[in-house]
């Protein structure tokens, strides 16, 4: 490790610092800045397939070039129950409450946001 | 070395606009199913984990009530009351009592036009198979339909059925009751601001974020498309909002409408009125009533609404529109009614 | 030279796919582990070779095995090839113009920043239209680059100094041949 060191030059260690703290930075920033969404929001080879409320628990499959891709939305966020992909990234992901989950080889996308709801723009909730 | 502290400035520069964003208030909503519908609590909360936290409480809030008054499962409170009708009175917890007693009180400010005792009559319906009773079965069964066969000992907390055959249903009554449970159990919780929706039973409390009243649409009952799906929307808060109408469960044969809310002095569904909606400011004027001014029509149930001090929105069987004065400041119609 | 040229291109190239063969075989415990092995190949022939070298070499890598594993033309040939040749340009550039501030530990960080830089703006919009996503993503791949580039440009570093070593010692193994007797 020591022989590492002294082997990089100034220029290279404050490089590393940057990109470090810059990509560090970055993971924070976007968690936070995620605009908090109430839709969840899956398109399929860059089209929106299907659009569900993140409020309401459900689990359903959503069909992709590799096969079915089972999304589970619970508790106000929403995972990636099983895929069929190669690295399973996307099912590592876990739990997302905003932003978004993709799983490159399915090209199927999953992202949280939008005001639009079940209810229709302007109203909080229905009588009747 | 300057460098190095530059770099650990500008990291923490970098880390400045994280510690806002956590503690700004803003809305948030859960639904789940619950007493044969589906359940939406609205919460203004800090953050996502006192949000989840209070609505969840809330909700299993509900949950224990609604399984005291399930009509359909044995082992509730109200399925021991319809068992031992006509034999002897059965104990119940506090909750299961209030929703009776409020029911009876109901039944009697409205002369029967409310009446729990409905059961034997819904039972013979089945809207979802379109199956309807003769008019000789409806006949015999109304014998059994009166509210003051119920006996209460509010002491005792028992309640008794007093004839055979008789039996309670409580599901004009139950979701706004479980409302003003789960209502009463946000506000413990530290919740200053929300909505609970047991489907059309409504009740909010509080402003929202930005300051404003809850916007709450009411439902046109003769829907035909998409666009057309509200008739009106009311703005308000702390109050309590109950819609009943002739479309949430019917079906149509020659010609005819058959729909969930029965004339508990006919027997047959109540064709005075389309929809009613209540706002009112106590939970108990709101959803047992409106199914009360559904089944006695425009004019007796205005009078109902005026002597309860609570508004109304009601929609007759042929499409007018009948409103309280406070109504208007409060309700605003679509284009087209 | 030309053949010596030929020969050292053939060589570096087999042992990119080589490492590229290799790294995909490695199982990762973190997802979008891509440890760029490959990256070893082209840093050094870069430093020892030139830029005109390195960048065949990642041409051949990068095309080659998009053949041998089928994807050619695929969605992920694309972004081997925008991400190789991008971070190989990168690499050139920053050799040429900053020669001596930066080693080859700054040398493969600037690499694995350009190619990951590459590959998430292709993605983006040849894929994945949500900017979310890559506001999610982004700053972890690159995280992941940085520490991968670290490691990669250490290991090029003592490659490096092996080979200049050997060579060294090759040159001067054939300067005591060539010395005539006097």
């Amino acid at each position: 490790m020591k022989a590492v060191i002294r082997n990089t030059t100034v220029a290279d260690r404050l490089l590393f610092i940057f990109l470090i703290a810059a990509s560090v930075a970055g993971i924070f920033i976007s968690r936070e800045a995620m605009p908090k969404g109430s839709d969840v929001i899956i398109e399929i080879g860059g089209k929106t397939a299907y659009t569900f409320a993140l409020d309401t628990d459900r689990t359903f499959s959503v069909p992709g070039p590799l096969g079915v891709t089972i999304v589970e939305i619970k508790g106000r966020k929403v995972r990636v129950k099983e895929a069929h992909c190669h690295n399973r990234l996307c099912e590592k992901q876990g739990w997302v409450a905003r932003g978004a989950i993709v799983c490159l080889p399915n090209r199927v996308v999953i992202s949280v946001g939008g005001k639009a709801d079940n209810t229709p723009k302007g109203i909080d909730a229905i009588t009747g | 070395m300057k460098t190095k502290v530059f770099l650990l400035f500008f990291i923490f520069l970098l880390a400045l606009p994280l510690s806002c964003g956590k503690g700004r208030p803003s809305i948030y909503k859960k639904t789940k199913p619950f007493m044969d519908t589906l359940v939406t609590i609205t919460v203004v909360a800090g953050s996502d984990e006192q949000a989840n936290r209070t609505i969840d409480k809330a909700f299993s809030v509900i949950e224990q009530f609604g399984d005291k008054i399930n009509f359909f499962s044995d082992k509730s409170e109200l399925s021991a009351i319809n068992r031992n009708a006509g034999a002897t009175p059965v104990k119940v917890s506090p909750d299961t009592l209030g929703v009776i007693e409020r029911a009876l009180y109901i039944s009697e400010k409205s002369n029967g036009a409310f009446d729990p005792t409905i059961g034997p009559e819904m039972n013979m319906w089945d809207f979802f198979k379109k199956i309807r009773p003769s008019d000789t079965a409806i006949k015999k069964k109304l014998s059994l339909i009166n509210y003051r066969d119920i006996i209460v000992d509010h002491d005792r907390s028992t309640v008794l059925l007093r004839r055979k055959g008789m039996l309670m249903d409580l599901g004009g009554i139950a979701k706004g009751y479980a409302a003003d449970l789960a209502l009463a159990n946000l506000k413990q919780n530290g919740i200053g601001a929300g909505i609970v929706a047991a489907a059309g039973d409504i009740r909010a409390f509080g402003l929202k974020p930005d300051g404003t009243l809850w916007n709450i649409g009411i439902k046109n009952p003769r829907q035909q498309s998409e666009a057309d799906e509200l008739i009106a929307k009311a703005s308000l808060t702390n109050k309590a909002i109950s819609t009943s109408g002739d479309y949430e469960r019917y079906f149509i044969e020659d010609g005819r409408r058959y729909h969930h809310i029965l004339d508990p002095k006919t027997g047959y569904p109540a064709g005075r009125c389309r929809s009613v909606t209540v706002i009112s400011d106590s939970g108990i004027f709101a959803d047992g009533f409106s199914t009360a001014v559904f089944v006695s029509g425009p004019e007796k149930g205005m009078e109902l609404v005026r002597e309860a001090g609570s508004d109304a929105v009601i929609i007759d069987k042929d499409g007018v529109i009948h409103t309280t004065p406070a109504v208007k400041g409060m309700v605003t119609f679509e284009s087209g009614h | 030279m030309q053949l010596q040229d030929k020969y050292r291109i053939a060589v570096l190239s087999a042992y990119a796919l080589a490492l590229h063969g290799i790294e995909t075989l490695v199982p990762t415990p973190i997802p979008w582990m891509r440890l760029g092995l490959a990256n070893i190949v082209t840093l050094v022939a870069l430093v020892l070779y030139g830029f005109r070298t390195a960048m065949t070499v990642t041409l051949i890598r990068v095309i080659l095995a998009s053949l041998f594993t089928g994807t050619f033309l695929g969605p992920s040939f694309v972004l081997s090839f925008g991400g190789g040749v991008t971070s190989t340009a990168a690499m050139g550039l920053t050799f040429l113009v900053f020669r001596d501030m930066f080693g080859p530990v700054g040398l493969s960080l600037v690499g694995a920043f350009f190619h990951n830089a590459a590959q998430l703006t292709l993605a983006y919009f040849l894929f994945i239209q949500r900017i979310e996503a890559m506001f999610v993503i982004g700053p972890v791949i690159l995280l992941i680059g940085t520490l991968t580039g670290v490691a990669n440009g250490a290991v090029s570093g003592l490659l490096i100094k092996n080979l200049l070593k050997k060579e060294g010692a090759k040159i001067q193994n054939d300067n005591e041949d060539a010395e005539p007797a006097q």
